[in-house]
């Protein structure tokens, strides 16, 4: 038994297991962790039960408890600062964050600004399906456009230091990855070069690992589905 | 004219400046303002041109361009240890890392049970006005209830440590004065708690300077009016 554990909803329907999960296995810490599928009819008040505020994911680590993908990532790159999960130079580690704070909050805090979006009603996550029947409507690509662009921005200007965001694995790349697999799902076009980083992400082994055990969780989810039909 | 400038809309009708202008001020550091307005009818232009997304608040530090309140924040921290706007201790750093992301996200990207909201149409930022004539919707309400539970919790937890919810004035404080002011706007009740903390918050130095700022800007923005006339 780890003193680690790890709280999610079903790795197939859910978007943010996702990050952590990736940050955990980069960081090599060994952790338990606890599945609540969405449809537990008992979900809600079992979420509620194991976190402060009821928000999966959660981690918890001996008494400690946290919650939300972000500020679960910074406290595995605390814990394991030899796996280099932040860029090592100041102004990269900066924008690195910027980024992740951007993927963060894009369907939340800026929905404000472009109002009506709600990619998960749409296009909902759905790691093992595919379709390319779903016209993604213009609110969402303008997201999608936000996320993509950062991408190629980065690809362009780390190209030199490693595969990834900013060159080396990162939390950038790890917050990215429920977008790659978004895009997958719904075949998304792509310009080259995000295109390429698509690619390069589905390849991580912990990634490939990921979409397996996604692929033959048992649960259905009728709402999740729906696209596919 | 320092190496650092900060680029927000305006104080009054903006949630996003406060956090990141309290950190460099918490953290002593020499900055420039650069406010461009709601009423700008450049404004999405001039923001799109600030950084990869177009989104503000942006932090410039000579080349590099920093943008997202969260990340800005944790840059100031980096820059300025001393200020301690982290918790010193892990753990207690980590729980104000989900405070801080939690506050981020606020409205409910992660909660998976809150339906869209859009606070801002609602309970629009204006931090001059006051009324008491918003019934809170009750999507928010959970959102608001989620928010104050975090903030009572960390005051039950640490109120031998200082006023603030870490003890010490820290990121979370930052990220929570925005919501301090609309409640103050739109005469939230709340319990006693959470009451005390508001006040405590509105009694600060830097937030006292803020609000008069806010409330002497020139320009009107009529979207964010419709509630107090």
């Amino acid at each position: 038994m780890a003193d680690i554990t790890f709280i999610t909803a079903n790795k197939n329907y859910c978007l943010w297991p996702l990050p952590a999960w990736l940050c955990l296995k980069a960081a090599d810490l060994e952790f338990d962790e606890i599945t609540i599928p969405f449809s537990d009819p008992n979900a809600r008040e079992l979420f509620l039960q194991h976190t402060p505020t009821g928000s999966v994911p959660a981690l918890k680590h001996g008494d400690l408890m946290l919650w939300d993908s972000m500020a679960i990532c910074e406290y595995i790159a605390e814990l394991a600062p030899e796996a280099g999960l932040w860029p090592d130079d100041r102004s990269k580690r900066a924008i690195a964050r910027s980024f992740v704070a951007d993927i963060h909050s894009f369907s939340g805090a800026h929905r404000a600004e472009v109002p009506s979006i709600d990619v998960g009603r749409v296009m909902p996550t759905n790691i093992r399906e595919r379709t390319d029947r779903i016209k993604v409507p213009a609110d969402i690509q303008k997201v999608f456009d936000r996320n993509t662009n950062v991408w190629r921005e980065c690809r362009l200007k780390y190209a030199a230091d490693g595969p990834y965001l900013f060159g080396q694995f990162s939390i950038a790349d790890a917050m990215s990855a429920p977008f790659v697999n978004r895009f997958v799902t719904y075949s998304v076009p792509l310009g080259n070069i995000e295109a390429d980083y698509r690619d390069t992400m589905r390849a991580h082994p912990n990634i490939k690992e990921y979409i397996a055990i996604a692929e033959a969780e048992p649960w259905s989810h009728e709402y999740s589905d729906r696209p596919f039909s | 004219m320092t190496d650092l400038t900060l680029i927000t809309a305006n104080k009054n009708y903006s949630r996003w400046p406060l956090p990141a202008w309290l950190c460099l001020k918490v953290a002593g550091l020499e900055f420039d303002e650069v406010t461009i307005p709601f009423s700008d009818p450049d404004a999405r232009k001039r923001f799109d041109a600030l950084s990869p997304t177009g989104s503000v608040p942006v932090l410039k530090h000579g080349d590099l361009t920093i943008w997202d309140s969260a990340a800005i924040c944790e840059y100031v921290a980096e820059l300025a240890p001393e200020a301690g706007l982290w918790p010193d201790d892990r753990s207690t750093r980590a729980v104000a890392r989900s405070v801080v992301a939690d506050m981020h996200s606020f409205s409910g990207a992660h909660w998976a049970a809150v339906p869209f909201v859009s606070i801002g149409a609602v309970m629009p930022t204006n931090v001059r006005q006051r009324t008491e004539k918003i019934t809170v919707p009750a999507d928010i309400q959970r959102i608001y209830d989620r928010n104050t539970k975090i903030w009572r919790d960390c005051r039950s937890k640490h109120a031998a440590d200082g006023p603030y919810l870490f003890g010490r004035f820290s990121v979370a404080d930052a990220m929570s004065a925005p919501l301090v002011n609309r409640f103050v706007t739109y005469n939230v009740p709340l319990e006693e708690i959470e009451a005390d903390y508001c006040d405590t918050i509105r009694d600060h130095p830097l937030m006292k300077e803020y609000i008069a700022l806010a409330e002497q800007e020139p320009w009107v923005h009529a979207p964010s009016e419709h509630p107090f006339s």
